[in-house]
């Protein structure tokens, strides 16, 4: 700490000192974190009007130059998507897990967070410990046994076992962002209501859901984002399947990169709609969920 | 309408060494307003919720009306409860939080519509009923959590220091709302503070407990004037009562209690204690600072106690006087025209029958024993 | 204290002095019931889809491909016998080293940054928004970034301006260019005279394979260079014409201008430079008595820059030397670092936005005080933000390091098949032992147990946190 006793300058050091701060947080901080954000933009953006190019002119331009001549760009790429329909299928698959997946996880994890915080049990509190360890475990570890289990009971290469699997997955961390919301309610408010005559179910459902509801959303849309924006899970036990989500449709089109550059950016772009969408719609619970399941 | 009865009960919190209520045996009269008063940690909180049915008891019998509950749970004992926090429900307006314990017993809807209506018009609250908690301010807040309580109709309300946390000026009219609620229900109440004044002030009879134990019960009055030992006399009365260790000293029928190298002679009822020690015991003498007085040529039938003045706290018609008599200090309210200053040495006076005694051993009073 | 005054309540009845019936039931229903109730959903899942798969990919891992043969620990000495394997192990293992620092890094200098702008919100939405866009579809974002032809991908582009200014490409950046009479290439990339020449003398240099096209317009008939007493004086040339011969200047064969030439002493030193004229004609006058070479400068002949393959195989380390276990372990390959820039431009958001909370969340009068006291901003930082703030990149880094662990689809997407044995990592090798063309469970999980091995200590530190 010997740095601390510094700062005795003249009068005139100072001065300068001071502008020179006054620039470096004004107009540097700000060019820089203008040309940092641009970058940023840079990649999406690039994607965006490459899907809107013929797939030819990826070869002979780069997407930068097509936009000095916006004549070149087509509307055709998604035109053939919705005429083909492979795509709407996938996206409908995407769809049909991401949804059910959710709403399961939500209820399931709200539930026992319940009786981790407001039940008193034997062991509860070991039952804390392990979900806090299940929420690292790498999903490969359940990869094969899964896959033999959902072959003996017919789940493989279906929608309902790719479901049960996200939601198990997804419960850890679930029921840890629920407990932590929870364990903020005061009990008083519990203890008010028993008194007035509640059970443990309307408690559940009169009290502590309602209040639940921002940690709720915020559980729901980081679930919602996981699953479908999910890739391995679906390729290990759905790609067999006629329906397959987008990640997967996709993934079978990349051998050849450039040639199917056209149908390959439209669809990409198409399965970021709706996770952006619901990204800017909901981004304060996205954040409040990503610092609830980030510290503490 | 009931009357409540502990019957030596314990509770023991897991883990927990001591016990938080050690042999507890209270009787509420039915209509009665009793507080359970003593300072953080002495087990009155946990008493109350015990009666309420929100912490299991560890052995003996709690009695509401001639029923025992310990087995109830709370919603079958017909009792309601202020929460310190008010715990109001934060996502409900506040009709929906008076009506949902009459709800939760599936009352009809004009019946809840009603007793909700009349509820807050006892309190006042008729404009806000379609508010959220969040919109009202804390006395608002304070009454809603009494309304929800009165919606219930219940054989006893329980109150958890409910004013706590209310400024000082709101919490002066609130003590009158709820004594004012209390003539016009009749329920029987028991309310836990920590705060003498309060329980001085709305309790019919006051308990008050420490670690864990019942002290003393009994009228405001008869606390004041018979605190049962050291504690209750120290806790009861603002400011403290002063206390004073010496030995005593015989002197024939005379008695003295000599302390710092001097020696303050006893009379009265302060002796009479006093001839009950052998020469060279020990004794401790209370005395309460708005019963002293500076000595004047008049004053008689009273003990002397001489002082130096250190600091004087100028209350209007009195003044605090904080002095010290040998190493102790002594709190005195007098009247300000008796005219002293910092650094006056004085001779402090109080009538030698409003003088308490003690066994400094056992803490318990001498002589003058309360008769609760 | 043992106080209880004679005024304590009256024993008003009997008391039973056994206590029964503990725990009470409450409204009916058992309370182990009520928590059966809310546990048991979750608890079913987990245990069939979470608890027991892992305990029986330990089990499965003892086995052989087709679970018939126990083989004891043979898959794990498989796994650390099999380069392809341990390519992907050692992939990880740069991930976990490079990625978390990077990141940990970017998201504190942006949040400390954007602290001090008053779009800090508009900024923060932009750099967080990769956060919504799934690792597959990041990987496919990058791909057309990285595109090797600078006309394609716009990090090469953005290289090859940079590089085309620091060196230019010459004038006859020409393909198929090559001497053919009176000059020879050499290694360098320049051209010298087959002969050496002296103050007095000529030198003629041929050159061939330039189309016509390019050949500079201002571009005359070349003639033969006179010669001048002092001077080293010669002639550059398109030495081919239909019909004419090597060496020779026929009618019709152009001089080519603009060329950098360099007269060369014995000891190989440049002397003396010029540039060749419309007619292809140069001189270097004033040149000490003595023999050269004439040379045609490396740069007249340089092709602009043609873009650096990201997603390509090559290697940063020289390790051609080594043996295929070696190359294996210690090779660091290009492709990883584009890799681990993608997921930077997805992860730096959320490493920014969970620090920026921290930085929130400090005590500013702490901050205040230690101004007052004369640090400075920097020895604020320094000695105040940074150790409040360490917690919180703590968590930041944990978190990376566990995402980093598992990094699967961003490979899978990002880097083409051609390069994916050297991007290979843990759970990309994992999913193709397990679920490729000839699956081998037994190898597979093996593999999924390992990564599982190193997440535990993660597990305890986690598990430490909740605790204390």
């Amino acid at each position: 700490m010997t740095a601390v006793a510094a700062p005795l300058t003249t009068p005139r050091q100072g001065r300068r000192q001071g502008r020179l701060r006054r620039l470096f947080s004004r107009s540097t901080v700000n060019i820089i974190l203008v040309v940092i954000g641009l970058l940023w933009l840079l990649p999406s953006f690039g994607l965006l009007v490459t899907s809107f190019r013929p797939a030819q002119d990826f070869f002979s331009a780069g997407w930068w130059q097509a936009i000095a001549h916006p004549f070149t760009l087509t509307l055709d790429n998604y035109r053939h998507i919705l005429q083909t329909g492979g795509i709407g299928d996938a996206i409908l698959t995407t769809a049909l897990i991401t949804v059910p997946a959710t709403l399961l996880v939500v209820l399931i994890a709200s539930l026992a967070a319940y009786g981790l915080v407001f039940l008193r049990w034997r062991g509860r509190d070991w039952v804390l410990v392990l979900i806090v360890a299940l929420m690292v475990v790498p999903l490969q570890m359940a990869l094969i046994p899964v896959a033999s289990l959902y072959r003996s009971v017919g789940l493989f290469n279906s929608i309902p076992g790719v479901v049960l699997f996200h939601v198990a997955f997804g419960l850890p961390f679930a029921i840890f962002l629920m407990r932590n919301f929870y364990t903020g309610i005061p009990k008083d408010l519990l203890e008010a209501a028993r008194i007035d005559g509640a059970n443990e179910w309307m408690m559940f459902r009169r009290i502590v859901l309602p209040l639940g509801k921002p940690a709720l959303a915020s559980l729901a849309i980081f679930e919602f984002l996981w699953v479908w924006n999910d890739l391995l899970v679906s390729l290990v036990f759905l790609s067999g399947s006629s329906h397959v989500p987008i990640t997967v449709a996709i993934l079978g089109q990349l051998r050849q990169f450039g040639s199917n550059i056209d149908l390959i950016s439209t669809a990409s772009f198409v399965s970021m709609i709706i996770p952006l969408g619901v990204f800017f719609a909901f981004q304060r619970y996205f954040v409040r969920g990503v610092l609830a399941g980030a510290v503490k | 309408m009931a009357r409540i009865e502990f019957q030596h009960v314990d509770k023991r919190y897991s883990g927990a060494e001591g016990l938080a209520v050690n042999d507890l045996n209270l009787d509420v009269k039915d209509g009665e307003f009793l507080v359970l008063v003593g300072p953080s940690g002495c087990g009155k909180t946990t008493a109350l919720r015990c009666l309420a049915g929100l912490e299991d008891i560890s052995s003996g019998d709690i009695l509401i009306g001639d029923r025992v509950v310990n087995d109830l749970p709370p919603k079958d004992r017909d009792i309601a409860m202020v929460f310190q926090s008010y715990a109001l429900y934060p996502h409900m307006s506040l009709f929906e939080n008076m009506a949902f314990s009459i709800r939760m017993r599936k009352a009809p809807k004009a019946e809840v519509e009603s007793k909700v209506r009349e509820a807050a018009q006892i309190l006042g609250l008729e404009k806000l009923l379609d508010r959220k908690p969040g919109e009202l301010s804390g006395g608002q807040r304070q009454r809603v959590a009494l309304g929800r309580a009165i919606v219930r109709d219940p054989a006893a309300f329980l109150m958890d220091e409910p004013l706590s946390n209310l400024d000082a000026k709101l919490r002066v009219q609130t003590r009158a709302e709820i004594a004012r609620l209390h003539q016009r229900l009749g329920t029987t109440i028991v309310y836990v503070t920590h705060d003498q004044v309060e329980a001085m002030t709305m309790g019919d009879r006051i308990c008050v407990m420490r670690d864990g134990l019942l002290q003393q019960v009994g009228t405001p009055q008869e606390l004041y004037e018979h605190p049962v030992n050291l504690f209750v006399a120290g806790f009861i009365g603002s400011p403290a009562m002063n206390f004073l260790t010496g030995r005593v000293a015989h002197d024939g029928a005379a008695a003295a209690l000599a302390l710092d190298g001097l020696q303050i002679t006893l009379s009265g009822r302060a002796a009479a204690a006093a001839r009950t020690c052998g020469d060279g015991q020990t004794l401790t003498i209370g005395m309460r600072p708005e019963h002293l007085d500076v000595a004047t040529a008049h004053t008689s039938n009273a003990v002397r106690v001489p002082v130096l003045v250190d600091v004087v706290e100028f209350l209007g018609n009195d003044a605090l006087l904080h002095a010290t008599v040998g190493g102790t200090e002594v709190v005195a309210l007098v009247p300000v025209a008796r005219g002293v200053a910092v650094g006056d040495r004085v001779e402090l006076a109080i009538a030698d029958d409003l003088v308490h005694t003690f066994d400094p051993q056992t803490d318990h009073t001498l002589g003058n024993t309360a008769a609760a | 204290m043992t106080a209880v005054p004679s005024a304590a309540a009256p024993r008003a009845r009997p008391i039973p002095e056994v206590r029964t019936g503990r725990p009470p039931r409450r409204g009916g229903v058992p309370r182990s019931a009520v928590v059966v109730l809310f546990m048991f959903p979750a608890a079913l899942l987990l245990g069939a889809i979470v608890v027991y798969p892992a305990v029986a990919s330990v089990a499965r891992s003892l086995y052989d491909k087709n679970g018939n043969t126990f083989v004891g620990a043979d898959n794990y000495r498989t796994l650390f016998g099999t380069s392809d394997i341990l390519v992907a192990i050692r992939n990880n293992a740069i991930w976990v080293i490079v990625f978390p620092f990077l990141v940990t890094f970017l998201g504190l200098v942006f949040a400390v940054l954007t602290e001090r702008i008053r779009w800090a919100t508009a900024f923060k939405t932009v750099v967080f928004m990769p956060m919504a866009i799934s690792l597959f579809a990041t990987g496919v974002i990058w791909r057309i970034v990285y595109e090797t032809d600078p006309h394609r991908g716009v990090i090469n582009s953005a290289v090859g301006t940079v590089v085309d200014v620091i060196h230019p490409p010459g004038l006859y950046a020409l393909p198929n260019i090559k001497p053919i009479s009176g000059v020879s290439g050499a290694a360098d990339g320049s051209m010298v005279s087959a002969q050496t020449v002296q103050p007095g003398g000529t030198v003629r240099l041929g050159l061939t394979g330039i189309p016509l096209s390019a050949v500079p317009p201002a571009a005359q008939d070349a003639r033969a260079a006179a010669t001048v007493a002092t001077a080293i004086s010669g002639l550059v040339w398109r030495d081919f014409s239909p019909g004419g011969h090597v060496g020779t200047i026929d009618p019709g064969e152009k001089g080519l201008p603009g060329l950098h030439l360099n007269l060369v002493g014995a000891d190989d030193k440049t002397v003396a430079t010029t540039t060749s004229g419309n007619d292809g004609a140069f001189r270097f006058d004033g040149a000490a008595a003595g023999t050269y070479h004439v040379a045609l400068d490396a740069s007249n002949f340089r092709t602009a820059f043609g873009g650096v393959n990201w997603l390509g195989t090559q290697s940063l380390t020289p390790t051609s030397s080594l043996g295929t276990t070696g190359q294996a372990l210690l090779t660091i390959p290009l492709v990883d670092l584009a890799a681990i820039m993608a997921m930077l431009w997805m992860w730096s958001g959320f490493a920014m936005v969970v620090i920026g909370a921290g930085l929130a969340a400090l005590n500013r009068e702490v901050l205040e005080a230690a101004r007052m006291d004369g640090a400075s901003e920097l020895q604020t930082f320094r000695y105040i933000t940074f150790p409040l703030l360490r917690p919180v990149l703590i968590v930041v880094f944990i978190t990376m390091i566990i995402n980093v662990l598992k990094i699967f689809d961003i490979i899978l997407a990002l880097v083409p098949d051609s390069a994916q044995q050297q991007a290979n990592v843990i759970a990309l090798e994992m999913w193709r032992i397990g679920f490729g063309g000839s699956p081998d469970y037994g190898l597979g999980s093996a593999l999924a147990v390992f990564l599982f091995v190193l997440v535990v200590p993660v597990i305890f530190v986690n598990i430490r946190r909740i605790r204390g």
